[in-house]
């Protein structure tokens, strides 16, 4: 069954992929050196706003690709929060021993996870994959030998569902069960591997003569069916994130939410 | 008229086998010929295809020596798979895919792009068609739509309809004829039906790669009968010769009376109604037939007879109830299409000493079933291969011998002679029948018109996830694309 996502266009679409993909690496690095916990609550909205109103996807499916993320967050905070180290303890109880060390730890941890979801989200979702790599060969002078064999091996994954569920059957008809032990676990993953990895390497091998039948070659030189252009829009995405860091930086200066300015140094 | 593609004294060896597979073989083609290489499986038509059009040994590295050859100046190349010949998602980006290889101007793509679709008659609405909704007949001729962008003198083929329904099948050969009457034409084929009145010459191998027949089909057919039936070459009229030799047996009376019925039956997928069944029934004796076009719902019919999928409604197998799979699994073996993900174990001889196995059956008994098994099933000599190790035939009877090896009141099968040579379909029909003749019910999924006229015993036609009953006997449910031209 084909699996579709219906969506409108919105200028975050119109952004140039490579300058798309370059901007949040830069934002996913820059998350990493964050360690006032007043500026990573607040730089949170920033990819919050994006990734809630400016997707094009129905509410409830952005709603329903939150839940992990979500979890993610729940876990990395909970575990730093309940067991991290700490000297002034708010609740003590067995094992778990919060202090306000850990709290803002977790807190911190947490949502550097969330924006780092947030931020992968906004980018899969308002980015085709064909025009990522034919963006990524024009700007960024990608091997075209790369980019086709990535986007040649996307379209295996939902033949390979589909391989995934025949399997299945197979080995219920078959009388297979799944056994939870060490060895089964094992018998089990080489049970679906095995044939899984046989059939793609023999396909993945097929796709790649049938590439050299169409003429397919190492050269570089090649025209372009989608020609990918700078414009406005990848302004207005730096822009956005720029003005929003430094909007950031001084709010959090000047109103802090939190007495802590290094979570490090509790 | 002027030679094409050629090669003199060609010699060509697969890495880690002894032997050659051509002995100095010498064939040429001329301009404008249209030409069926035709030989037992494995006899290395499809290699031949790959070495005339130098995909050997430039994109498949395998040894070759020749005295002489001739390369096409242009040619094109449509495989087997209609899944592995396509690298985009889209309809339209896999043909800008060949033109940019070729290195023309982007302004001039759109324009070929939509030719090239109307071409071959694919009168998509939007171009930007995802490819994996397409119909394995669409692919296809996507995939020749594609290479024609190539503008090529020499078009090869290799068995670009094994894949396909009956439907499908046309398709392609319609609008090969259509495309392809100024172009060379080499094409490898098993289902020769569509393509026969094309053809103008015709080039038989034996199973060693040698040439024993090369001319005009009119002079080939006639005097090479019994190779094309010693090696299972689909020819015109092989039913006909199987029909005389066949003998045929009317249905004794079983001192067993098994017997499926089902009553307002209902089959889902993902929660969404994808079968019904008014009323069905089936007894000791039964062959049969489940048609209906790709998509139509024959897999979801057999994946609820076997209850892999959701069901409702009356199910009942022998007057007992059939609610979950465990209600059913010794009562019926199942044969899926692509016998290779049916595979659990590591030898041929696992593969069904499992069965016995999970009854824990004694060692003695176990060794001599399967032994048994595997004489019946002509796979003796292979019983501590790899089961991918086997040909595609030996694959298709272990797949069944699988199957049957727990003696399951009902069998039922997914497309089970989909892309088998003749010789391989009629041994395994062959097993099948004898098993119907020892009281059990077949329920099968087949397009193939001829099968359903010599072996079923009634059809379930789905349309739509509608499911109707009819005798066999009765005038078979031909759709316009199902008929067999010959």
């Amino acid at each position: 069954m084909p699996i579709s996502f219906d969506h409108k266009m919105t200028w975050l679409h119109k952004i140039n992929p490579s300058v798309k993909l370059v901007v949040l690496a830069c934002l996913f690095v820059a998350v990493l050196f964050i360690h006032n916990p007043n500026v990573m609550v607040l730089f949170a909205i920033g990819p919050a706003i994006l990734f809630l109103f400016f997707t094009g996807h129905p509410f409830k499916r952005i709603l329903l690709f939150s839940i992990p993320f979500l979890l993610i967050f729940l876990s990395t905070s909970s575990s730093m929060i309940l067991f991290g180290k700490g000297e002034t303890t708010l609740f003590h109880w067995g094992l778990i021993d919060i202090t306000v060390e850990s709290l803002y730890r977790g807190m911190h941890l947490g949502f550097r996870a969330i924006i780092y979801a947030m931020l992968g989200l906004t980018f899969a979702l308002t980015t085709s994959q064909v025009l990522l790599f034919y963006s990524l060969m024009q700007q960024l002078k990608l091997n075209p030998k790369y980019a086709y064999s990535f986007m040649a091996g996307i379209r295996l994954i939902p033949i390979m569902i589909e391989e995934l569920t025949a399997i299945r059957y197979a080995r219920m008809v078959r009388g297979i069960q799944n056994t939870y032990t060490v060895s089964g676990i094992f018998s089990s993953i080489k049970g679906y591997s095995i044939p899984l990895l046989s059939q793609s390497i023999r396909r993945a091998y097929r796709i790649a003569v049938a590439m050299e039948a169409k003429r397919f070659t190492d050269s570089r030189k090649r025209t372009y069916y989608y020609q990918l252009h700078f414009s406005r829009y990848d302004l207005l995405f730096i822009a956005y994130f720029g003005l929003f860091l430094l909007l950031v930086l001084s709010i959090s200066g000047h109103y802090p939410l939190f007495p802590v300015v290094d979570v490090r140094s509790l | 008229m002027p030679i094409v593609s050629s090669f003199e004294k060609l010699r060509l060896k697969f890495p880690g086998t002894k032997e050659l597979l051509f002995e100095d073989l010498s064939l040429s083609f001329e301009k404008g010929e249209k030409v069926l290489l035709l030989g037992p499986s494995g006899c290395g038509k499809s290699t031949l295809l790959q070495a005339l059009s130098g995909l050997i040994p430039n994109s498949i590295e395998v040894p070759l020596k020749y005295a002489d050859c001739t390369y096409p100046d242009s040619w094109g190349f449509v495989f087997q798979d209609p899944d592995s010949q396509f690298c985009m998602p889209y309809a339209d980006e896999e043909i800008a895919f060949v033109l940019e290889n070729l290195q023309v101007p982007r302004e001039q793509m759109p324009q070929r792009i939509s030719e090239l679709l109307s071409l071959v008659g694919l009168d998509l609405k939007d171009p930007h068609a995802r490819i994996n909704t397409f119909s394995g007949g669409m692919k296809q001729r996507l995939a020749i739509a594609s290479v024609l962008a190539l503008d090529p003198e020499v078009l090869f083929f290799d068995e670009p309809t094994a894949m396909l329904d009956p439907e499908g099948t046309i398709a392609i050969w319609e609008t090969v004829k259509r495309i392809a009457a100024d172009k060379t034409v080499i094409i490898v084929e098993h289902k020769i039906e569509h393509v026969i009145d094309f053809i103008d010459r015709i080039i038989v191998f034996d199973a060693a790669g040698t040439i024993i027949a090369d001319g005009s089909p009119d002079e080939v057919f006639p005097s090479h009968q019994t190779e094309f039936e010693k090696y299972g070459i689909w020819f015109p009229g092989v039913w006909d010769q199987y029909q005389s030799t066949a003998v045929s047996i009317k249905t004794p009376d079983f001192p067993l009376k098994r017997k499926i019925v089902l009553e307002n039956f209902t089959g889902f997928r993902n929660k969404q109604t994808k079968l019904r069944i008014q009323h069905a029934e089936a007894v000791s004796g039964d062959w049969i037939a489940v048609t209906g076009k790709n998509g139509a719902g024959k897999s979801t019919l057999l994946l609820s007879l076997i209850q892999l999928l959701k069901t409702s409604g009356t199910y009942q197998v022998n007057g007992r109830s059939i609610h979950s799979n465990k209600d059913i699994s010794s009562e019926a073996g199942f044969v899926f299409q692509n016998p290779e993900l049916q595979f659990v174990t590591n030898t041929v001889f696992d593969e069904l000493a499992i069965s016995f196995r999970q009854t824990h059956a004694s060692q003695e008994t176990m060794e001599k079933k399967v032994a048994e098994l595997l004489q019946l099933f002509h796979l003796a000599n292979q019983r501590e291969l790899h089961p991918y190790q086997l040909s595609m035939g030996q694959k298709r009877r272990l797949s069944v011998a699988t199957a049957i090896a727990k003696n399951p009141a009902i069998l039922l099968l997914d497309e089970p002679t989909f892309g088998q040579d003749a010789k391989n379909t009629f041994a395994v029909l062959e097993l099948l029948e004898s098993y119907r003749l020892s009281g059990h019910i077949i329920i099968m999924a087949t397009h193939d018109s001829h099968i359903i006229q010599h072996f079923a015993t009634k059809v379930w036609n789905v349309v739509d996830g509608e499911v109707t009953v009819k005798e066999a006997e009765m005038s078979i449910p031909v759709e316009v694309g199902h008929a067999y031209l010959i």
